[in-house]
């Protein structure tokens, strides 16, 4: 059953187009996650969604009913929208904003049902404090909470966790994870971080050039990716001369690029015919980043994580190790 | 209709309404002359325009300096009560330049308690045997005006210094700049657009200035307008003085724009460097603490000390049925008015914060031009526009509360909005977002979200525009109904009378009220 959507969803801002033909399903119980640029209008299929944006042209459905640019037409507070900056009131405490958009409940009910998220979220100490007492983490859960009281069928997540340091960050993603499969909500994601994107979602939109380049599986996505731009944007890549698919004897009749993950690409002192100068080590802590580059080719440089330095330095013979099976021709 | 379009509706025709008076002012600037206004311009217009111009550059050199003076010594120094000059130095703020005038003229009268002081520190008997400054003429005018607003140089130069210098300043040291050559080089250049942006302010409230010109006997535009108005019977002759002034406060508006757009104020983010204050010992530090009191006490503590003396010596005489009746005239005209601003104030910003367009926007920065438009001017507007509405429908309002408080809103909406822009600029977007994602109506919203984060601006707003309506006297003295006074107009008459001592009676309610407002400012101060 599909949960969200769109279709040939378009929307311009005064003479910007920022979007054009965006066109994807979630399905019932799904976490799609949609990765683009800043800027690239990922937030604002988000408020088009929930009815913050109507000058949309397109079509957009929630389960089986139409969205006609004003949710009304659908069941109220079907779709929970979960702030970037949380948009939790700093008048109210966290019991008054957990239960602020909960209706027709008598003040009893809607306590009891409070209670029972702020036990879910770890909450319960905090249940009278105001919210500026509270840490960015504490508050998520509250923003959460507060969403998912009402019982919505949606739940839409703008950069959720941009304001959490890493460590929090990650412990946060896979709490997260767990309550939108605890609830059984479809569930959107806007991010730019691909680590966030590829460890969360069930399916990712790539935005690029105003609509959707690619939808799939993160799996299918880093793997196939369609474009050089999609490859990047999920893990680092090297870009390769084209001269090298001789010696895999592999043809390029479309003329593509050819890229390889930097996670694929090593170092040899054996030589062959892929001499690399070593222009600059940098320390990563865990690694050591090499950019070298082609002594034959121009213009191009390609890096290689190491673990140990072995001994290179800017006159060591250094030689380019891939496999054929690691080489991706691909469109640019 | 959707709720927003009744609210953008509502401010348009707000928006007409109070352009209107402005509207009719200016269109009197191409009407044909008049006799009387071939007279005026044979005989006193242009001692009208020297006066104002006069006064404009007099006021602009003194506040310029003694408001930059002390706001570059209080932020780059720390001396003996330094934190207290911090706050202290915006106090004179509190007394309203037509009661100043009156305190220094009396205080330096012949018999004068100033002149007496002198007299007997210098074993003199007649003022004439000593050089002696009239105070009670332009330049008189120009001290006692620039004593109460100076703060506006001081209050913008400050938050520039404080907001830019610090890395400037590091700069310039780095550069091995010593700190006379810092001032001259870098810090006085820096700041020039926020003393000019200061200095212009305090002109234009000098320019506006009827109280104390009119005291002084010194011919200016505005006196002008009231001598044409109420002398000559020429309401057309005074539209047409109104008019030019007018224009002339636009062009002083321009000039403040133009020059703000210079000042762009860093945000409290991580480049922002806090200024280390350089600890002042010695002569430095008597210095820079006499530097900072004297404009604290001339424009403060002084005719403080003087209106309670005479407080003291005539309360009893005053204060009496008819004091009482005008206290409370004065403050029914000044809660009423404040409470209608400041329900008008919030229609303008709600409507331009739901909307976020253009039209909305424009149409709450026409309304803000009014606080700009001299008193008078609004005035003599106001009674031009209901003297049209008078004739049309055979009514009289022209000369009834209704006109009076219609012209508080032409002149003080732009306080409340103001109030109200600062207040929503700390409410995100968000908030009204997630209301309507979960479907709380535009109502409860408003009940249960806006209102209660925007009280504190609605009640700093009302108490900025009562205050504002109980100082105010031009515009009071022309459009007051028949025996309708005010705690202002009663104390400017008094004066008039020459019941100085009595006049601080009324006058020391409007300082007390002052003194609040101030206060308030001040505790901003504190929080931002």
């Amino acid at each position: 059953m599909l949960g969200i959507c769109l279709k040939d969803f378009s929307i311009a801002f005064g003479n910007t187009q920022i979007l054009e033909n965006v066109s994807f399903d979630v399905k019932d119980g799904e976490i799609v996650t949609i990765l683009g640029a800043s800027g690239s209008g990922k937030s604002t299929i988000l408020r088009s969604i929930s009815s913050l944006e109507d000058k949309y042209k397109g079509d957009i459905y929630l389960h089986t009913c139409y969205l006609k640019k004003n949710h009304n037409s659908c069941a109220t507070q079907d779709i929970g929208y979960i702030f970037q900056d949380y948009a939790l009131f700093p008048h109210l405490n966290v019991l008054q904003n957990i239960t602020f958009a909960l209706k027709d409940l008598s003040k009893k009910e809607k306590e009891i049902q409070a209670d029972k998220l702020l036990e879910l979220f770890d909450l319960e100490e905090h249940k009278y404090k105001q919210i500026h007492e509270l840490s960015g983490g504490q508050q998520q859960r509250v923003s959460i909470a507060r969403v998912i009281a009402y019982k919505p069928k949606v739940l839409l997540l703008d950069e959720p966790f941009s304001n959490l340091d890493s460590i929090l960050r990650n412990k946060t993603k896979i709490w997260l994870k767990g309550i939108i499969k605890e609830f059984g909500f479809s569930a959107i994601l806007v991010t730019h971080d691909k680590k966030e994107a590829l460890s969360i979602s069930d399916k990712i939109a790539i935005i690029q050039n105003k609509t959707i380049v690619q939808f799939g599986t993160p799996k299918e996505l880093f793997s196939n990716p369609v474009n050089k731009y999609v490859a990047n944007f999920l893990g680092d890549i090297n870009e390769l001369p084209k001269e090298i698919l001789k010696d895999f004897d592999l043809k390029n009749k479309n003329n593509d690029d050819l890229i390889i993950r930097v996670n694929k690409t090593f170092l040899t002192k054996k030589k062959n015919e892929h001499k690399l100068r070593l222009l600059d080590i940098s320390y990563c802590g865990d690694y050591y980043e090499l950019s070298l580059e082609f002594t034959k080719y121009n213009n191009y440089v390609i890096i290689i994580n190491v673990e140990d330095l072995n001994g290179y330095t800017k006159e060591s013979e250094l030689y380019l190790d891939i496999k054929k099976e690691n080489l991706i021709l691909i469109k640019p | 209709m959707k709720y927003f379009k009744k609210l953008t509706i509502s401010s348009g025709i707000l928006t007409l309404l109070i352009a209107l008076p402005a509207l009719l002012i200016l269109v009197n600037i191409l009407s044909p002359n008049t006799e009387n206004w071939q007279h005026l311009k044979d005989t006193v217009l242009s001692e009208y325009v020297f006066n104002s111009l006069y006064i404009m550059f007099g006021v602009a050199f003194l506040t310029s300096i003694i408001g930059f003076t002390t706001a570059y010594i209080t932020t780059m120094y720390s001396f003996t009560f330094s934190k207290f000059y911090h706050y202290a130095l915006i106090l004179p703020f509190a007394i309203p330049t037509y009661i100043i005038s009156y305190v220094y003229a009396g205080m330096f009268d012949i018999t004068g308690s100033v002149t007496m002081f002198i007299l007997d520190l210098l074993g003199k008997e007649n003022i004439t045997q000593v050089y002696y400054m009239d105070i009670m003429s332009i330049e008189g005018a120009i001290l006692v005006m620039s004593l109460v607003l100076y703060p506006y140089v001081y209050l913008i130069s400050k938050t520039y210094l404080i907001a830019e210098s610090a890395s400037i300043i590091d700069a310039s040291k780095t550069m091995g700049l010593s700190p006379f050559d810092t001032f001259v080089k870098v810090i006085i250049p820096i700041s020039r657009p926020a003393i000019v942006a200061g200095t212009i302010l305090a002109v234009m409230e000098a320019v506006a200035d009827f109280g104390v010109v009119d005291y002084y006997g010194v011919p200016t535009f505005v006196t002008g307008i009231f001598r044409t108005w109420y002398g000559m019977g020429s309401v057309e002759d005074a539209s047409k003085l109104a008019s030019m002034l007018m224009l002339f406060v636009f062009t002083l508006i321009f000039l403040e724009r133009f020059q703000r757009r210079n000042i762009r104020y860093r945000s409290s983010g991580k480049d922002f460097a806090p200024i280390c204050k350089t600890p002042l010992k010695g002569k430095a530090n008597v210095f820079a603490f006499i530097i900072c009191f004297i404009p604290v006490f001339m424009g403060f503590i002084l005719p403080l000390a003087q209106m309670t003396h005479w407080f003291i010596l005539s309360y009893e005489d005053v204060i009496d049925e008819d004091f009482i009746r005008i206290l409370l005239q004065t403050l029914s005209l000044g809660l009423g008015g404040s409470l209608l601003i400041t329900m008008l104030g919030f229609i303008f910003v709600y409507n331009v914060r739901l909307h976020k367009n253009k039209i909305s926007d424009n149409l709450t920065q026409i309304v803000k031009l009014g606080y700009s438009i001299p008193g008078a001017v609004v005035a003599v507007g106001v009674l031009s526009f209901f003297s049209h509405i008078d004739n049309a429908f055979n009514i009289f309002i022209s000369g009834s509360i209704l006109s009076i408080v219609f012209a508080y809103c032409v002149r003080f909406l732009a306080i409340s909005i103001n109030n109200y822009e600062s207040g929503f600029s700390k409410i995100p977007q968000s908030y009204d977002d997630a209301c309507k994602t979960m479907s709380i109506s535009e109502t409860g919203k408003l009940r249960t979200v806006i209102f209660p984060l925007i009280k504190n601006s609605a009640l700093a707003s009302f108490i900025v525009v009562f205050i504002e309506i109980i100082k105010e006297l031009p515009l009071t003295m022309i459009l007051r109904p028949f025996n309708f006074d005010t705690l202002a107009v009663y104390s400017h008459e008094l004066v008039g009378q020459a019941q100085l001592y009595e006049s601080s009676v009324p006058a020391m309610f409007i300082v007390i009220l002052g003194i609040v407002s101030v206060l308030l400012l001040a505790k901003k101060m504190i929080k931002d």
